[in-house]
């Protein structure tokens, strides 16, 4: 008696299905020329790119924007050489503000690192303070305006400890730990910088 | 309103308008013979007559190594090296260069 199948067999040997290109297909062809080295797109590509990861680096160094254009092309470079194992399963402008955000972190990590914290003359940092109510606050592109001169103005090690945690989202402990800090050194340096920055937001 | 709430909110509306901070295009003329270096230092570009195959224009310059009768190693090489644009480019911040095709005027031009 013959079997009959229902419905294809399905052989131990099938050749997996080949993945489905993932992305938007104008960049999968940039990529791939990129790769290709042809350099009218190697052109393109920083021509697409280079205005998002700058505006990132700089808001994310203040004050120090005399390392923003070294930063930018450190990304780049990177990005060169991660470009064969961008699979496009992201967007290539999320995929390169990722590895901006490493960037930033590392010279987070390294800056910190070396950084003796500012001291206040009293302790005033280390007692809450209450901040204005969001809701009253000034439309976006005036609040970042303003946000930017406050952290421009702040000592390096607080701007970089706040933007760090409050941007980038990192953990009091994290930031402690990967600055070679107890965590209340952190907690310390975190609550004077929020102290500094709302002198700084009150007086501008 | 507490620190952390305060913190966030700012951060996140922040985020959410990056701004319209264009970089300087003397910085992404600085890129682009940076990571053109890069990759010719792993083996020849695309050779200028293939990348007008692939539909991209090339400045005038580019032009004449494309059409010379010369070696696809020749055509590979990068012209821009020893080109006046490149060099005002990178140094400028309103380069005078008005070359079509020519990325290092594109950058300038916006």
């Amino acid at each position: 008696m013959c079997a009959t199948f229902t419905s294809a067999p399905v052989a131990d040997t099938a050749e997996p299905p080949s993945p489905e290109p993932t992305g938007d297909p104008v960049e999968r062809e940039l990529v791939a020329a990129v790769i290709r080295k042809d350099r009218k797109a190697t052109a393109e590509f920083i021509e697409r790119y280079a205005d998002p990861v700058h505006a990132y680096v700089r808001f994310r160094l203040a004050p120090r924007t005399d390392l923003v254009d070294d930063l930018v092309q450190d990304v780049f470079l990177a990005a060169l050489k991660g470009l064969p194992e961008f699979a496009g399963r992201a967007a290539l402008k999320s995929w390169l503000l990722g590895i901006a955000r490493h960037k930033v972190e590392d010279h987070y990590r390294t800056s910190l690192r070396r950084m003796e914290t500012p001291e206040l003359d009293d302790d005033s940092g280390l007692i809450p303070v209450e901040f204005p109510c969001f809701d009253e606050m000034i439309d976006g592109a005036r609040l970042r305006d303003k946000t930017r001169r406050v952290l421009a103005r702040l000592p390096e090690a607080y701007s970089y400890a706040l933007l760090w945690r409050y941007w980038e989202q990192r953990s009091v402990r994290a930031i402690a730990a990967e600055t070679g800090r107890s965590e209340k050194a952190g907690e310390r340096l975190l609550a004077r910088a929020r102290t500094q920055f709302k002198r700084l937001w009150e007086a501008d | 309103m507490d620190s952390e709430r305060f913190f966030l909110k700012v951060a996140e509306t922040t985020d959410a308008d990056p701004g319209t901070d264009a970089a300087p295009a003397r910085l992404k003329s600085r890129m682009y013979s940076r990571l053109l270096a890069e990759q010719a230092s792993t083996g020849p570009l695309l050779s200028l007559s293939e990348t007008r195959e692939s539909g991209r224009s090339v400045c005038v310059f580019e032009l004449l190594v494309a059409q010379a009768p010369v070696p696809d190693r020749v055509k590979s090489m990068n012209p821009c090296t020893v080109c006046h644009a490149r060099y005002l480019a990178e140094r400028l911040d309103q380069a005078p260069i008005f070359w079509p095709h020519c990325p290092y005027s594109e950058f300038h031009r916006g």
